[in-house]
């Protein structure tokens, strides 16, 4: 196997994590960080202004870097296992609903005052997490006819079901007090909550889904023949096509449930990746994992510093700058056949 | 290949019990930064509830605050406390010298980073703000308080004095509470005997003319265009800021149209030109004034500009 564009994808992952980091309102000059990290052990005596640096670092960086490096890698990876599933160029994480479902959850507990407390403050991003699983589940049964699942019906059941809970959601912010901006901030992504613990909670689902992803690339390779072909050539095909539906849905669930809805990474990356380094979903998957990631820290990245002290909420640089950058793409490939 | 599967199915679980007993013993730990236990020295510590029921202890008043709403900033400088300000949300710009304070985000995004930056050793919370920002405030150690909205104007003089404690302006601020008091009490002696009342929509949002928003009940508007002698055409709606259709408009006819977006470039001859506006009596009559929003829509001591403003354009002859 080639190794060449997991050096490139990860270069550019180390890269993007390192501009995350170093890039932020508050300017730590490099010399600074460098005196941090090699004074490390002996950060209880640091004087300012390398205390406030490091735990702007610690405290602030360090956290936002970590989960937007997994809610990309979730996006990336479970766009690039959808399209293969529904073998659509169009797919992407949220087609079958989970954007919506996830959304009407968290406008849902938003509409709730909920107490201050541990429980309170984790009551949009359940909500949130169990509104994308339920639709889901949900689309998944009405699409069934018999044993299959056919993939149109997927897609149908999914758009219908996706309209419904988008007007639900619309009415319910339009009849709230208040809260409105908040939905805004979540429906447009980049909601976050400092500290370490939305790492944790999204930590074990991203590691199922995405774990389960990265070992589905022969079976996507297959299901890339249709049905009948990939069932002769041995595959279970309606079994592998709910574990991988699945899979990429829990993942997805888990990373808009913190990070609300980033359009834009879970479309983009994969086919980015296609045109340059070909369609075997072995390679596909892990590398789409590794360039969403990368390529979300960027946007994160402009998006916290283009009006700063103010910051631009992630999803609208994810399409502001990734659609150009991909129709340049599109433009300068000669693999123009390359679906 | 299903064997792969299993072995990360197997692996999953204990991967998440790991890390929720991780989460949950991290955050378990109470949130609130560690406050120095009151002592029995010359400063005896501050301690009050907060909007949030957070109990939140000062040991001595704030010395560095970071304001985080516009109204919070307005109440800061009004009680003789702007000298400690030392960060203000992107939104706040009243009064001027707040202008020259660097911002700390806004609406669109706080920013944790420049927050921590400016070592506040209090970030005022609004009722705009998020649980979620209060959350990540504490968490990075800073001293909260979450400064609830009022809905009266008693509860308003609360919040006044409640900065005050947190500041340590209680005496300027009694002083305030008792003019801005006295003022009310003007502006009703004058309205009470009056058995004639307007109606009045007041415009917030007009962008689409067919159905602008107005305020609902609940909303110091309304309270204050009800104190101030006149009758809110918004007053049934059935949230604090609603639409309300052209044809409801036309059945209400208002007396007076107030624009309170005319920040927002809407000026009484665009009213006038609006097609199905003509047959109101407001437009028929030129009753239509461009208002400053902020003294009505932030929760500060201003709000007692806003109802002699209100007052005065209700009833001219009465307030010269």
């Amino acid at each position: 196997m080639n190794i060449r564009p997991f050096l490139y994808t990860l270069l550019f992952l180390i890269l993007a994590v390192i501009l995350s980091i170093a890039v932020g309102s508050v300017f730590i000059p490099p010399a600074d960080l460098g005196r941090i990290l090699i004074g490390w052990l002996d950060r209880a005596n640091f004087s300012e202004p390398l205390k406030t640096f490091a735990f702007i670092l610690t405290g602030i960086r360090l956290p936002r870097t970590a989960l937007v490096l997994l809610t990309g890698a979730a996006l990336g990876g479970s766009g690039a296992a959808y399209q293969g599933l529904f073998r659509n160029p169009l797919a992407d994480p949220y087609l079958i609903g989970v954007a919506s479902g996830a959304g009407l959850g968290a406008v849902l507990a938003m509409s709730i005052n909920w107490p201050y407390s541990f429980w309170g403050l984790l009551a949009v991003p359940v909500a949130a997490f169990i509104g994308a699983l339920l639709t889901v589940f949900l689309v998944y049964t009405l699409a069934r006819v018999g044993k299959t699942v056919p993939t149109t019906n997927l897609i149908l059941a999914g758009v219908a079901f996706g309209s419904f809970a988008t007007a639900v959601t619309t009415y319910l912010m339009l009849r709230s007090t208040g809260e409105l901006h908040r939905a805004i901030a979540w429906l447009n992504g980049g909601a976050s909550q400092a500290g370490w613990e939305p790492v944790l909670a999204i930590l074990p689902f991203l590691a199922v889904g995405l774990g389960i992803l990265v070992l589905s690339g022969h079976a996507l390779n297959l299901l890339q023949f249709g049905d009948d072909q990939a069932q002769q050539m041995g595959l279970p095909v309606t079994r592998a096509r709910t574990l991988i539906l699945l899979a990429a849905s829990l993942a997805t669930a888990a990373a808009v449930s913190f990070s609300g809805i980033i359009g834009f990474i879970g479309l983009i990356v994969p086919h980015v990746i296609r045109l340059w380094f070909g369609a075997d979903y072995r390679r596909l998957l892990p590398l789409s994992l590794i360039s969403g990631a990368g390529a979300l820290l960027l946007a994160d990245v402009i998006a916290r510093s283009v009006i700063a002290p103010q910051e631009l909420p992630v999803g609208i640089v994810t399409a502001l700058v990734g659609a150009p950058f991909f129709l340049w793409v599109l433009r300068r490939s000669k693999n123009q056949g390359y679906w | 290949m299903f064997r792969k599967y299993l072995i990360v199915l197997l692996i999953v679980p204990l991967l998440a019990a790991c890390s929720s007993a991780q989460a949950s013993s991290a955050t378990s730990v109470p949130t609130q930064p560690a406050n120095t236990l009151p002592s029995a020295t010359a400063n005896p510590a501050i301690t009050l509830s907060d909007g949030l029921n957070r109990t939140v202890t000062l040991t001595s008043p704030a010395q560095r605050v970071v304001s985080l709403a516009p109204a919070n900033t307005e109440i800061l400088f009004a009680i003789g406390a702007g000298a400690q300000v030392v960060g203000r949300d992107e939104t706040s710009d009243y009064p001027a010298v707040a202008l020259s304070l660097p911002t700390i985000g806004g609406y669109s995004g706080f920013n944790l980073e420049a927050i921590v930056a400016l070592h506040p050793d209090l970030v005022l919370a609004g009722g705009i703000n998020t649980p979620e920002l209060v959350s990540s405030l504490e968490q990075l150690g800073l001293m909260v308080y979450f400064l609830p909205n009022p809905n009266t104007l008693e509860e308003m003089y609360t919040n006044l004095e409640t900065v005050a404690k947190l500041t340590g302006h209680e005496t300027e601020t009694a002083a305030l509470v008792d003019s801005l008091k006295s003022r009310v009490a003007a502006v009703d002696s004058k309205i009470k005997p009056l058995s004639n009342s307007p109606t009045v929509y007041y415009e917030l949002d007009a962008t689409d003319p067919t159905k602008p928003y107005t305020a609902g009940p609940g909303s110091f508007v309304d309270l204050l265009i009800d104190r101030a002698g006149g009758i809110n055409i918004g007053a049934d709606l059935f949230t604090k800021w609603a639409q309300i259709s052209l044809e409801q408009l036309v059945v209400a006819n208002p007396g007076i149209i107030i624009l309170g977006d005319s920040a927002y470039g809407e000026t009484p001859a665009k009213v006038a030109a609006r097609p199905g506006w003509g047959t109101l009596t407001a437009v028929q009559t030129g009753q239509i004034y461009a208002f400053d929003d902020n003294l009505v829509s932030r929760p500060g001591p201003r709000l007692v500009d806003g109802l002699e403003a209100l007052a005065k354009l209700l009833h001219p002859d009465l307030f010269k």
